[in-house]
């Protein structure tokens, strides 16, 4: 198995402090792999925002150690993560993904504004939004997309600056069952073909049959089940 | 700049609404400092169109030219830089036609340097004998002619309007110039004193500095009866209004900007640095800012066209142009609040 691009050693994550103590997650140990579609499923209040955000390098755990591309997220300052995420992380989320005033090739474009470089190439993109079905929508506004449609804009615009690893919270939130097959074979072939490594934690549990690798978080635990 | 451009291109009404309230606030700000020049130059008109530089008058006027009297022995030998000015106020009455006017009298002397090279006429000629004036051009609008009588406070004497001159106003009053014999009837003084003042358009020094006082034409202006009184009243409109406008700004870009913290923080998780936003929130301001003054300014020129001569308004451009830089100035500091908010954002917001 390749080395893993997210290592998680220990890690513990607790909010306030006295009574108002919150244990958001426990003893975590966990590495995901490229070419693996990682599930994280949990129920609301569970932790899952919390796991994603420290495996992200967007906050810093209690104790423990997370390796992110290979790095050390504590030893980086708020530059290097800024960059680091920018460079090597694709998030996709539930909503404002995608800014309501730029057409779907200005998100694009935004993106190259802040980073010139290593994105993928014009025609590398025209064969991912073909290959997400979403091609002719290159001059539409997201509030004239479907919710799909706008979730699939979300996983392109991710995953154009050619990220290593894909992390998705709550993708499907808002979608129809139809949307969330779409959506969830998408997430799938980024791990397959495109060898991402794709964390996507949710409650929907209509994505188990596109996850390579399933863990149930309760109360800030987690545990394997496939 | 991207970032900017391409939310108020799509978000055309939002911000065409924000433009509109700046362009209101900067045209009413504009509209004030346009006042404010065009009572200053009703009182300075004369003094400063005249080339003035000093202003002599009795040491014991308070540098007032109404309290001031000069005799005959403080004014001999006068330089060709130096002028005699008789100044009385006074009411004019048309004889046929000519609405009743309150104005200034100046007495001038025909040899001396502001009646022979000064006076600015727009038409007619200047005054041949004491029964002829020349009037500010403003009384045209108010029914005066070349050629008709008008009757000065209480004098017996007809005289004759022969010229119409321009920036001929003293004191928010326009002018009517005439002989100095005529300023001694109107003044009711006898023939010991010959004149209100002496003016110089040059620094001028000889004997008479031990019998008068010397003023700078500055010092003269600023103790013009209210003058002073009136520019301060206008300069802490403005400056309130300045402050207000800032404050209404700022707290219409932190709305605007409240509204996107959502997206904000999503750009934020995707590593866009905050830097990037803030310098887009600030040039939108920047835009915003521009486009409001030049609109407002646009108006401001155009109400000063339409407007009657009458009103006292006047567009001076290096003022107005530092009003215009003060707005945008303004609208630079009302973005600081949002860039505050935009660098406090958490990127975690971006996660449910
Ligand atoms: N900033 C915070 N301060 C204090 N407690 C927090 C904070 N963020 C989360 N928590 C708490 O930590 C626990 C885990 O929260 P988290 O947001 O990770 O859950 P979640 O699984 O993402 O829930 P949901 O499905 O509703 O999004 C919850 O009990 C929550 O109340
Ligand atoms: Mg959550």
């Amino acid at each position: 198995m390749e080395e893993a691009t997210i290592k998680l050693v220990n890690v513990n994550k607790h909010y306030g402090h006295g009574r108002g103590l919150v244990y958001a997650l426990q003893d975590i140990n966990f590495s995901a792999h490229p070419g693996e579609l990682t599930l994280i499923l949990g129920p609301s209040g569970s932790g899952k925002s919390t796991f994603l955000t420290i495996a992200g390098g967007l906050r810093q755990p209690s104790s423990g150690r997370v390796m992110l591309a290979g790095k050390d997220i504590s030893k980086l300052n708020n530059k290097e993560r800024d960059q680091l995420r920018l460079n090597r992380v694709g998030f996709v989320l539930q909503s404002y993904n995608l800014l309501p005033y730029l057409n779907v090739d200005e998100q694009f474009e935004l993106v190259r504004k802040v980073k010139p470089n290593g994105n993928l190439t014009d025609d590398e993109l025209t064969e991912l939004l073909e290959e997400l079905g979403i091609a002719d929508l290159r001059s539409q506004y997201p509030d004239q997309l479907s919710g799909g449609q706008n979730q699939r804009v979300a996983i392109a615009r991710a995953l154009y600056t050619n990220p290593d690893i894909v992390l998705a919270d709550e993708p499907t939130a808002a979608l129809d069952s139809a949307r969330v097959v779409v959506v969830g074979k998408e997430l799938q072939r980024l791990a397959d073909q495109r060898h991402k490594t794709v964390i996507v934690v949710t409650h929907d549990l209509r994505l188990k049959e596109h996850a390579d690798r399933i863990y149930h978080i309760n109360d800030g635990k987690l545990s394997r089940e496939k | 700049m991207f970032l900017a451009l391409k939310e108020i291109k799509h978000e055309k009404l939002r911000y065409s609404l924000v433009i509109g309230m700046i362009v209101l606030i900067a045209y009413l700000i504009l509209m004030l400092l346009g006042l404010m020049q065009g009572l200053g130059n009703e009182n300075t008109a004369a003094v400063e169109s005249w080339g003035t530089k000093q202003v002599m008058l009795d040491k014991n006027a308070n540098v007032s030219m109404n309290q001031s009297l000069i005799k005959k022995d403080e004014a001999q030998d006068l330089t060709k830089h130096e002028a005699l000015v008789g100044q009385v106020p006074i009411v004019m009455k048309g004889i046929n036609h000519g609405q009743k006017q309150s104005m200034q009298y100046f007495g001038l002397d025909d040899s001396q340097y502001l009646l022979k090279n000064k006076i600015q006429l727009v038409s007619g000629r200047k005054p041949r004998n004491d029964h002829e004036l020349i009037l500010d051009e403003s009384l045209k609008e108010k029914g005066y002619r070349l050629g008709q009588q008008v009757k000065l406070n209480s004098l017996t004497t007809k005289f004759k309007v022969v010229g119409f001159a321009k920036n001929a106003k003293f004191n928010i009053a326009p002018l009517a110039i005439g002989s100095l014999n005529t300023w001694q009837a109107l003044k009711g003084t006898g023939p010991q004193f010959v004149a209100s003042g002496i003016w110089a358009d040059q620094k001028v020094s000889n004997s008479r500095q031990n019998k008068l006082a010397h003023y700078d034409v500055k010092k003269f202006i600023k103790k013009l009866p209210g003058y002073t009184a009136q520019n301060t009243t206008f300069e802490f409109m403005i400056g309130f209004l300045l402050m207000i406008s800032l404050i209404v700004i700022a707290i219409f870009l932190y709305i605007l900007t409240m509204q996107k913290e959502a997206q904000y923080a999503v750009l934020r998780a995707q590593g866009i640095p905050a830097g990037f936003i803030v310098w887009s929130i600030i040039a939108q301001s920047v835009i915003l800012m521009v486009s409001g003054v030049i609109v407002a300014t646009l108006l401001a020129v155009g109400t000063s066209l339409a407007m009657p001569s009458t009103v006292p308004f006047m567009i001076i451009w290096p003022q107005t142009m530092l009003l215009d830089l003060a707005l945008l100035i303004v609208g630079i500091v009302g973005s600081l609040l949002p860039v505050r908010m935009i660098l406090k954002i958490d990127p975690v917001d971006a996660l449910q």
